[in-house]
């Protein structure tokens, strides 16, 4: 049986390569089939990685209140019309609520930075004293800035790693002073690398300045969030508590709707879920159709292939062959046909992966080029076994005869 | 010894609602180590009878025996192993495997005998270099003169020490002096002890046999020893 396996192999290498032009047209399906599903996983996984270090970068125990609903279709001036966030609420929340280890303010803009005859535009962000709690970055060098620096409206500052790199190099950079829209900060800490946020923008190019100090330049106004730091498994009970203290705040009656949001990550990964629903679907959709027009093609071409053979089926059924044998000859003709559309298909979705790696991480996992070789042999038995049962019980001496 | 038992062989077809009788009848004996042609005019059934022989066909009704075996009660496979062990076709079109190598055409019968590689490259090129061709075992059919792929064709009959080696029109497609060289084979075979059946049009082959036995409609009408001079 393996002499017949090796033998069948070769005929059907010969037959695959004596005509490769031909071969490669009626694999294209499967190419494109085994193109997308590969390329779709790529992407798949790619999204996930960031997805899972920017999840990480948020935090899961994290409850961010501001105006803003993220992915929610609120009209842009409801949501302009509720009142700002205030850093007073900071102490507010945190005399009233048990759950909350810890509570931020966070202000953002963009503002020059420079340092000697370096300059960039970049975030800033101005926070207090806990804001190194509601994040899961840590620190690669120095400190972070204290309650009472936050108080005074102390000039320090925390910069990224990659703001570090570019002003910095190899240089320490404590205790050197930037200047931030032209007044003078000093570094007090560097964060650890982070890489991108959904593989979008770098998180590296921050630069972190007590709320005090960031309110004394750049004003009060502005967009302003809370991150509230709650135990993990408490998530739920700290959303309905923050709700409730909010609202008293905000001294809004039972039947009032609340002017306010907070947003945790799961909103992310709601989100993300349906993006990954679409890009699945529309892969597999791909992936399935072009695998079925590639099997149409295969079985096509493989009917040919038994009808220009007949003579030669004739003699070797003359010669021996059984019924079986002739059946797996040519089932395992359109099986390697399918393989090394397969193999090509992997091949040209690993090149392009490598370019799409350099727009975001991304790896063709090995799990799935396993798979959608399988799919492709498998594509190959299906759309091979009818043309081959044909070929397997054609008449010997008809055979013989055909011309 | 008898080698093969035909006994009331009918095969019928029906041919647009008409009965034909391809072989009518037909009571045969073949002994060891007999060359006998088979001829006839052209819808004679000497093509059914060779199909009969050479266990690619199956009779309507009678009885088929093999050496023993009842070719007639047998279905695919068995007639499939039948022929790969018990009978070497060679065919007046050659019909060898153009993308194949000399070598491995003749290497195929062993294929589907199961035997392994060594063996069946030995078994092979012995049986080529027995039809005078060692040195032409590489080339491929195209790259041969007529005469040289029936030799090759006569190899792979060959190569399994069939019981009988089944000819048909086999210097159908060569010049005479082709033809005459391909019939000297078949006589250096029957020599060394091979059953060989010829079916020829042609006096000028048939002549080669020791037995002539002449089919119409059907029906054997005549079976006359050869008397050589």
């Amino acid at each position: 049986m393996i002499s017949l396996f090796y033998e069948n192999l070769k005929i059907s290498l010969v037959a695959v390569f004596a005509n490769k032009t031909k071969s490669l047209l009626t694999a294209l399906g499967i190419i494109i089939g085994v193109l997308s599903v590969t390329l779709m996983g790529t992407l798949i996984s790619g999204l996930d990685r960031s997805f899972e270090s920017s999840m990480s970068w948020l935090g899961k125990d994290i409850l961010y209140v501001s105006r803003y609903e993220w992915f929610s279709d609120m009209e842009w001036w409801e949501v302009k019309n509720r009142p700002r966030m205030r850093s007073e609420y900071v102490d507010k929340i945190k005399n009233l609520s048990k759950h909350a280890l810890a509570v931020s303010p966070v202000m953002q803009r963009t503002a020059s930075l420079s340092y000697e005859d370096k300059e960039t535009r970049t975030e800033i962000f101005g926070t207090n004293e806990e804001y190194m709690e509601t994040i899961s970055t840590d620190l690669d060098l120095g400190r972070f800035f204290s309650l009472s620096e936050d108080r005074n409206g102390s000039r320090v500052t925390i910069i990224g790693y990659g703001l570090k790199e570019a002003f910095f190099g190899f240089e320490n950079p404590i205790g050197k002073y930037i200047k931030i829209d032209n007044i003078k900060f000093r570094v007090i800490g560097v964060l650890e690398k982070q890489g991108k946020f959904l593989g979008l923008f770098s998180v590296d190019n921050q630069a972190i300045l007590p709320l005090g100090a960031y309110n004394r330049i750049f004003s009060k106004r502005g967009w302003m969030r809370l991150s509230v730091k709650v135990p993990e498994q408490k998530i739920e009970d700290g959303y309905d508590e923050i709700t409730g203290i909010m609202r008293q705040i905000r001294g809004l009656k039972p039947s009032e709707k609340s002017d306010f949001a907070i947003n945790k990550t799961k909103a992310f990964e709601a989100q993300y879920n349906k993006l990954k629903l679409a890009i699945g679907g529309t892969g597999y959709f791909i992936t399935l159709l072009s695998l079925i027009v590639g099997g149409i093609g295969i079985m096509n071409i493989m009917f040919v292939t038994v009808k220009e053979r007949t003579r030669e089926i004739g003699v070797r059924k003359a010669i021996g062959a059984t019924n079986g044998m002739i059946l797996s000859q040519f089932l395992m003709e359109a099986v390697t046909i399918c393989f090394f559309a397969g193999l090509i298909g992997l091949l040209a979705a690993y090149i392009i992966s490598l370019f799409i790696n350099q727009v975001f991480p991304s790896t063709l996992p090995l799990g799935l080029s396993l798979f959608s070789i399988f799919i492709s042999m498998f594509v190959g038995v299906v759309s091979g076994i009818v043309p081959a049962y044909k070929a397997s019980k054609l008449d010997p001496i008809d055979a013989l005869r055909y011309e | 010894m008898e080698l093969i038992g035909l006994k009331d062989i009918y095969k019928i077809y029906n041919v647009g609602g008409e009965e034909v009788r391809a072989l009518d009848g037909v009571d045969l004996k073949i002994n060891n180590n007999e060359y006998m042609a088979i001829m006839g005019p052209s819808g004679s059934g000497k093509s059914t009878m060779m199909n009969m022989i050479g266990c690619l066909d199956s009779p309507s009704s009678g009885l088929y025996e093999f050496e023993g075996e009842k070719v007639h009660v047998m279905n695919d496979s068995q007639l499939a192993s039948i022929r790969n062990r018990k009978i070497g076709f060679v065919f007046q079109t050659f019909n060898l495997l153009p993308k194949a190598s000399a070598l491995h055409n003749v290497e195929i019968p062993l294929v589907y005998a199961n035997i392994k590689k060594e063996k069946r490259l030995k078994m092979a090129s012995n049986a080529l270099i027995s039809v005078g061709l060692e040195d032409r075992m590489h080339h491929r059919p195209n790259e041969l003169s007529g005469g040289q792929r029936q030799r090759v064709a006569i190899a792979r009959a060959l190569v399994n020490n069939p019981s009988i080696i089944l000819a048909d029109e086999p210097t159908g497609n060569l010049d005479s002096k082709s033809g005459h060289e391909i019939m000297k084979i078949f006589d250096d075979l029957h020599r060394n002890g091979n059953t060989i059946i010829l079916v020829t049009h042609e006096d000028d082959i048939a002549k080669y046999s020791n037995r002539i036995v002449r089919l119409l409609d059907g029906k054997i009408v005549k079976d006359e020893i050869v008397v050589k001079n």
